[in-house]
């Protein structure tokens, strides 16, 4: 799910930017240092929509550089367990199929999709029920819960079912008209 | 990892940041981003190199799943569903899927019928129907 958040970092500026665009300078570096970055207390920073306020510089001892405290707002896409949301399928294996909402990438178990679909190998491959009336290959449109998030270093991933009733293909193409 | 108090959106147990803080729709996070993407694009002739890989992502996402397409039925849309006692989280949640029928709602929004917030199906269903009238004349 996406969130317009406010968060807070200290933003260190060198010497040679203390200047009249020392502040353009300041949001600059925290864009760099921040856009794209992921933690697991709020996802993913997409995007840095505005800054609402910059606290007074603080001269570091002994080396001049200059620190600020910088509280901006941005959109960040944090997935929770137990959310539903969309999905993009990436790709298809016997194990399950992953696939991707937004950042974030998603794996569903073959355990977790519904008994009735069994996986077809070969140039696409793909999970199809019996009568051949529902199929989930690469770049189908799915809907499904995440049934637990896990966070490293740089991403978060997600385990997801579609196991549940109102889960699984999206089959109305016009839907996103 | 986050789970002293287990964490479970279905419950709407997202944590007090996040209840608190102001959710997005996909529509909503589109326009957000188109309108970045074209400062960006404004400022330097370089924009698809100076964002990076989640942005991209995110924006193309966002994209693909956006249910509505122009800023006033996106403005309607939250108009139409803050009439009702929603979480922000719940409110996003049925912006983004748009669920057909009440039945179909309630198993995307399972907390929507604790604390007696909404009681009855009937309220689900003009609500629903609301939802449509403005994706039929978009």
């Amino acid at each position: 799910m996406f969130f317009h958040i406010v968060l807070e970092r200290k933003i260190q500026l060198h010497p040679r930017y203390f200047g009249p665009h020392l502040r353009d300078k300041l949001v600059a570096k925290l864009m760099k240092e921040v856009e794209g970055t992921c933690s697991g207390r709020h996802g993913f920073v997409v995007a840095i929509t505005g800054v609402e306020d910059i606290g007074k510089g603080l001269i570091r001892e002994g080396t001049g550089f200059v620190t600020f405290p910088v509280k901006y707002q941005c959109v960040v896409f944090r997935p929770f367990k137990g959310e539903i949301l969309e999905a993009v399928v990436t790709m298809v294996n016997k194990m399950g199929f992953f696939a991707e909402a937004g950042p974030v990438q998603i794996f569903v178990s073959n355990h977790l999709i519904p008994d009735d679909m069994e996986y077809q190998a070969g140039d696409m491959p793909n999970y199809t029920t019996s009568d051949g009336s529902v199929k989930i290959q690469k770049d189908c449109e799915v809907r499904l819960k995440i049934m637990g998030t896990r966070v490293d270093a740089t991403e978060i991933f997600c385990i997801g079912t579609i196991k549940d009733d109102f889960l699984g293909v999206i089959s109305d193409p016009s839907a996103a008209s | 990892m986050s789970g002293e108090e287990e964490e479970n959106a279905a419950e709407l147990k997202i944590g007090d940041e996040f209840l608190k803080a102001k959710c997005l729709m996909n529509c909503e996070v589109a326009l957000i981003l188109d309108h970045k993407y074209e400062q960006l694009q404004q400022m330097s002739d370089d924009a698809a190199n100076q964002v990076s890989q989640v942005f991209e992502k995110s924006l193309q996402y966002v994209k693909r799943f956006s249910r509505y397409k122009n800023p006033d039925s996106v403005r309607q849309v939250r108009e139409v569903l803050s009439r009702y006692q929603l979480a922000e989280f719940e409110l996003c949640v049925l912006g983004n899927l748009c669920p057909e029928t009440p039945d179909e709602a309630i198993a995307m929004v399972p907390s929507m019928k604790t604390k007696g917030r909404i009681d009855d199906d009937e309220q689900i269903e003009k609500m629903l129907q609301d939802l449509s009238l403005i994706k039929k004349f978009e």
